[in-house]
């Protein structure tokens, strides 16, 4: 169920990357602000991207990370928890997460977690 | 005035979450096709609230002996505590028959060879529960409830003692929302945020609780003239230091025990540890040893993962993204390795919870989860007295209470009332109140930095609630002791910030007024808490409260401790309710 991965790949409060957030043109309001938990999450105005109003309320759920469509939001855990840098990346599937982390050191381990029930086990090992 | 919805409904579900969801889907089951069933949600059902970053196990199943069995546990997991033996047993009887209903609803479960459910430990299951909450909400969609997202109820509408309803705000679009019921379960969460968090600044939310549960059930059955329970019952998480995740993966799931600085498992050794079952000790009293040994200069504090199978840690990473993902990259950044090092753990903030091991919320009659408030209904963390029902116990709880609440809606054939426009109005003007504050505040002047010359934030104000309850009732920082003389000081902070406060709190915007309201909701239940903790003098749940001016137990407080709020001396008064044995045995032994 679980693959541990020797590859190389890693950050907690959603940080939204301007060059790949679009703002979920097309929808009533970002995906991102749709699902927040916390109602942390807001369409600027001006630059028209997703924004976290208080990033410092953010229970770190990575529900907004997990939902955003362009991959764009990436949780970024505080530093005064955590040294600088690493990321955990979720790509969401059908029945399956695949998590990327990446500690501080560069070092990549990928696990890929069943999300939903289904007929074939396909995302098993 | 604020443009208004009305929405009539026969059962009225306020709270989207674990006990919400599955409470609509019963009341369907029970009621028939043309039931009106309305859900009121603060936040977006498919991702909110305690469930929204996932679970890994449910922590009821009946996976050997028999419900009896699991009440005897339950009992003895909070020191023999009186708790309402007729509710858990309730839950107990269906727990099994929910977990099958979820399984068919796409829950992944793990199991063993022989096809039977993965255990961890006695009364666990594992899970793969990141969907969790997106697989619960489809349980209501597939109701066919009316789900209305992102709207905050902020007051009952309550006549006689006759719940009739609700009132709210559109967190998105600012209506006026007037919902009607004939019966209302009230299920929104616990209260997380009383307390002050031991991360600061960004990471204040770092917490165990999800911190957006800011106690409302509680506030409003409270106004409501209910009768409330077990507010001096907090819940003390004893979690991985600094991300406050789960311990019972590594306690249970790696069978790491609790270390001390010099590496000595000392619940082990000392005979009061050991009178109570040493490392599998009651909750408070665990929470209890990490206290005393670090008071004793013996910490840091670990669960030693080191000595079980390394390849494990890898398991382990997997079922902490199930739940609590951010301590998988806190371990990459801070170069930690399960199996190589032990991992710190630490005491976290008090929550008030009715459904994890804790026992604050209403008071219900029989197990009908009705409370003292006709036709007003409760489930979930917002239940009191009836601990350890956890996620599993919730979703069946959900469901005895609507079933209940159904049955009631028939036999009693209740109507809906004629709510008159004055009372709307004001119930509208208390709900709006910190935003028109904001709009005549802003005109007496504001301060070059922005902030308003007359009125405070709910920030402001919430930091100087939690710095009240941190200092005199018993916070993280003061190892939960409490005394007569802190709890006075308590009291009467908390009563001026209530009394005389409030009428200076603003909010610029809805958000501000979802924050405001928050900070109301949070005040109330720190005056249950308070006059709670006040009232019984003794200390029954060392680590979760300790007295210092009434050490040990006292036989004149074997029973619960109710309470009811008196609108006209603004008193919360407390008084003994005897507690009922129903399963024999020994309160402080497990039977199995």
């Amino acid at each position: 169920m679980i693959t541990a991965c020797k590859g190389v790949c890693f950050l907690m409060p959603p940080k939204v990357d301007p060059t790949k957030c679009d703002g979920c043109k097309g929808e009533s309001e970002p995906l991102c602000e749709q699902v927040c938990p916390g109602n942390l999450m807001t369409l600027d105005k001006e630059t028209m991207k997703a924004v976290i109003r208080e990033p410092s309320d953010c229970w770190d759920c990575m529900t907004c990370t997990k939902a955003c469509p362009r991959q764009a939001i990436m949780t970024v855990l505080q530093y005064q928890l955590a040294y600088f840098p690493g990321k955990l990346i979720p790509l969401v599937g059908t029945n399956s997460v695949t998590w990327t982390s990446i500690d501080c050191h560069g070092r990549v381990e990928r696990f890929v977690m069943k999300t939903l029930a289904s007929g074939d086990d396909e995302d098993e090992d | 005035m604020a443009q208004r919805v009305y929405i009539d409904a026969d059962v009225l579900i306020l709270g989207g979450g674990t006990a919400g969801c599955l409470a609509a889907w019963e009341a369907r089951q029970v009621g028939g096709d043309d039931l009106r069933i309305v859900i009121l949600e603060k936040a977006f059902i498919r991702h909110s609230g305690c469930l929204s970053a996932g679970m890994n196990a449910l922590n009821m199943y009946i996976n050997q002996g028999t419900p009896e069995d699991y009440v005897s546990y339950v009992r003895y997991d909070l020191c023999g505590a009186p708790i309402r033996e007729d509710i858990i047993l309730s839950v107990a009887r269906e727990v099994n028959d929910t977990v099958k209903i979820m399984e068919a609803a796409g829950l992944p479960m793990k199991k063993k060879e022989d096809g039977r459910y993965l255990n961890r430990g006695k009364w666990n299951i594992e899970v793969n529960g990141s969907l969790l909450k997106p697989i619960t909400a489809a349980k209501a969609f597939e109701a066919k409830a009316e789900i209305y997202n992102r709207v905050y109820v902020t007051e009952l509408i309550v006549k006689d003692n006759v719940c009739l309803g609700a009132v709210g705000f559109g967190v998105r679009d600012g209506k006026f929302y007037v919902c009607r019921s004939k019966v209302t379960l009230l299920c929104t969460g616990g209260a997380a945020g009383l307390w002050r968090p031991n991360n600061r600044r960004d990471a204040h939310h770092r917490i165990w609780y999800f911190p957006f549960n800011c106690g409302s059930a509680y506030a409003m059955c409270k106004r409501a003239g209910a009768e409330m329970t077990s507010f001096e019952m907090r819940f003390v998480p004893v979690r991985t230091k600094d991300t406050f995740s789960a311990t019972g993966t590594l306690a249970i799931g790696m069978g790491a025990p609790m270390v001390n600085a010099l590496g000595e498992p000392f619940m082990e050794k000392d005979p009061y540890y050991l009178s109570w079952g040493g490392h599998t000790a009651p909750t408070p009293i665990r929470m209890l040893a990490l206290q005393r040994e670090t008071l004793a200069h013996r910490g840091p504090i670990y669960m030693d993962t080191t000595k079980g199978d390394p390849a494990k840690v890898i398991g382990l990473k997997g079922q902490y993204l199930d739940m609590s993902p951010c301590i998988v990259l806190y371990w990459g950044c801070n170069d930690i390795d399960p199996s190589k090092e032990p991992i710190e753990i630490d005491g976290g903030d008090p929550h008030m919870v009715g459904a994890h091991a804790g026992m604050s919320g209403a008071w219900t009659r029989g197990i009908t989860r009705e409370t003292t408030v006709d036709r007003l209904y409760v489930s979930g963390d917002a239940l009191g007295a009836a601990p350890s029902r956890f996620i599993s116990g919730s979703w069946t709880c959900g469901r005895i209470a609507a079933r209940h609440a159904v049955n009631a809606l028939r036999e009693n054939s209740c109507q809906l009332a004629d709510i008159p426009e004055d009372d709307l109005n004001k119930l509208e003007d208390i709900t709006f109140g910190p935003l028109k504050r904001y709009e005549e505040k802003v005109k007496e002047g504001v301060w070059t930095d922005g902030t308003l010359m007359g009125g405070i934030t709910a920030k402001d104000m919430e930091s100087r609630m939690q710095k009240v309850m941190e200092e005199y009732c018993g916070g993280r920082t003061h190892w939960y002791y409490v005394n007569e003389t802190y709890l006075n000081i308590a009291r009467k902070h908390i009563r001026r910030m209530r009394q005389d406060q409030l009428q200076y709190l603003c909010a610029s915007d809805l958000h501000d007024l979802q924050l405001a309201w928050d900070v109301i909701n949070r005040l109330d239940v720190c005056q249950l808490v308070i006059e709670h903790i006040s009232f019984r003098k003794e200390t029954r749940f060392p680590g979760y409260v300790n007295r210092s001016d009434y050490a040990g137990t006292d036989p004149d407080f074997d029973c619960f401790i109710n309470s009811r709020w008196d609108p006209v001396s603004d008193e919360v008064i407390c008084f003994k309710v005897p507690y009922e044995q129903i399963v024999k045995g020994d309160r402080k032994k497990q039977s199995i």
